[in-house]
């Protein structure tokens, strides 16, 4: 009661959490493993790729020691691929999150095939999913997070113009607004009231977390009265059916 | 509910007319009458927390008619022209002039009687108009500090008349979505300050 927090993670908090994401960078000085906490850095040896926490990658990239590879998802056809998926094709739902990994099948080439959570060890929220390997056209968890970090520090390596990919992004996140704030919608007729929340992002969430919980409960609470009499007429009406097997019923009270 | 919850007593001290059951002595001041007995039938708006309890508890006499002291209509906020503008739409409707409390007091009268389809007008119109609380609060967006940003599209004289007919539980759900985009605005701009 006396906790000032909104329940649920706030937006400073998220977005330190999405600095843990693996992005992928390319050196321009080498450097040997770090022993972190989340485990050792790969070394940097300069023309190779590596991949590194986007916070260490942003220190690099601001040191001028780094250059970060944006990941597919980010470059102007995949995001428009997006937006047009969601404001065409499926104007009702938010985009689905990244497939699992998939890994090509050793004795049949040419062939993929999706691996188990258990085989590749990793479940979606540690899945790599903003390093240069993430799939093009799908947007994972910390994707505005990353996204704008990265277009706020290392808009130079962008493949394109910076103000290009920002404008989409905008665009994306009001098309994605809207639908959050439409999708309170469905709690209009009673029955109702099942939102699908699949591929929204974890900043998404911090900002309409308060709004969609205000709603639901108010929800609640207006049809809480019409709710207890629908199931005082079901234990009464219940009760009539059941009233050839009153015997085992009292069987089981005992 | 909690019992420090300051709009749930405040709802509690919303008038609702009633008719009283039986004569009660000495309290025709209640009806401009001082001194005077306060007669069968007699209509008075009562707070809601009184008005409950005299309504709940029966006034004793013989077993076969006990009879409760009041009998109480729904309050004007929840009068039937209300609930019939608010089906056809629901926008329209300044919701604060009816009452400042009003779904809080609507739950409540839905409490003590069944009303099924006032329950389903009003989450109708919860629903339907916390979808535009939901837009002006995004669009008024910057606003602390900032004022007017540019970003009132749309939302002009309209929009300010709508925001004033908010009833306290919307107020709340416009400061929630507001508060959430607000702090989504601040993270964005200290992302680039670093």
């Amino acid at each position: 009661m006396a906790l000032p927090l909104p329940p649920g993670l706030t937006q400073p908090e998220v977005a330190f959490l999405a600095e843990m994401e693996l992005v992928t960078i390319v050196p321009r000085q080498r450097l040997e493993s770090i022993a972190l906490l989340s485990g050792s850095t790969p070394p940097l040896r300069p023309p190779h790729r590596a991949d590194l926490p986007l916070w260490l990658a942003l220190l690099l990239k601001k040191q001028r020691r780094a250059n970060i590879v944006p990941p597919p998802w980010l470059h102007p056809t995949s995001l428009s691929e997006i937006i047009t998926r969601e404001t065409k094709d499926n104007p009702d739902a938010f985009s689905d999150p990244p497939p699992p990994i998939s890994r090509a099948h050793p004795s049949q080439p040419g062939r993929a095939r999706r691996l188990a959570e258990s085989e590749a060890g990793l479940s979606p929220p540690f899945v790599p999913s903003c390093t240069a390997e993430a799939p093009a056209g799908y947007l994972p968890y910390h994707w505005l997070e990353v996204a704008e970090a990265l277009l706020a520090h290392a808009g130079d390596d962008m493949p394109v113009a910076a103000g290009e990919v920002r404008s989409l992004l905008r665009d994306l996140v009001e098309v994605r607004a809207a639908k959050m704030r439409s999708s309170t919608g469905t709690l209009e007729m009673f029955g109702g009231g099942l939102t699908s929340l699949r591929g929204v992002g974890a900043m998404e969430l911090a900002e309409s977390r308060g709004f969609v919980l205000g709603v639901v409960d108010g929800v609640r609470k207006l049809g809480a009265s019409a709710e207890a009499t629908r199931r005082e007429e079901e234990e009464a009406g219940g009760g009539q059916g059941a009233s050839d097997d009153d015997e085992s019923d009292e069987d089981m009270g005992l | 509910m909690s019992y420090y919850d300051i709009d749930s007593i405040l709802t509690d001290a919303e008038k609702i007319p009633c008719t009283f059951q039986l004569d009660v002595p000495e309290l025709g001041y209640l009806d401009n009458n001082p001194g005077q007995t306060l007669k069968a039938g007699a209509r008075v708006a009562l707070p809601l927390w009184l008005a409950e309890l005299l309504a709940i508890t029966s006034a004793g006499g013989s077993d076969d008619q006990t009879k409760s002291y009041v009998a109480f209509d729904l309050p004007p906020a929840l009068r039937n022209d209300v609930v019939q503008a608010l089906k056809a739409e629901p926008l329209a409707v300044p919701l604060r002039d009816q009452s400042a409390h009003f779904y809080s007091l609507a739950t409540h009268m839905m409490d003590l009687s069944e009303e099924p389809e006032l329950s389903t007008t009003l989450r109708k119109t919860f629903v339907k108009r916390a979808a535009e609380i939901a837009l002006h609060a995004r669009k008024l967006g910057g606003g602390a500090g900032k004022g007017d940003e540019g970003s009132n599209l749309g939302v002009g004289g309209a929009g300010e008349e709508f925001l004033r007919g908010l009833d306290e539980w919307e107020r709340r759900l416009f400061r929630k979505a507001h508060d959430g985009t607000k702090a989504g605005k601040e993270w964005m701009e200290k992302i680039k300050k670093y």
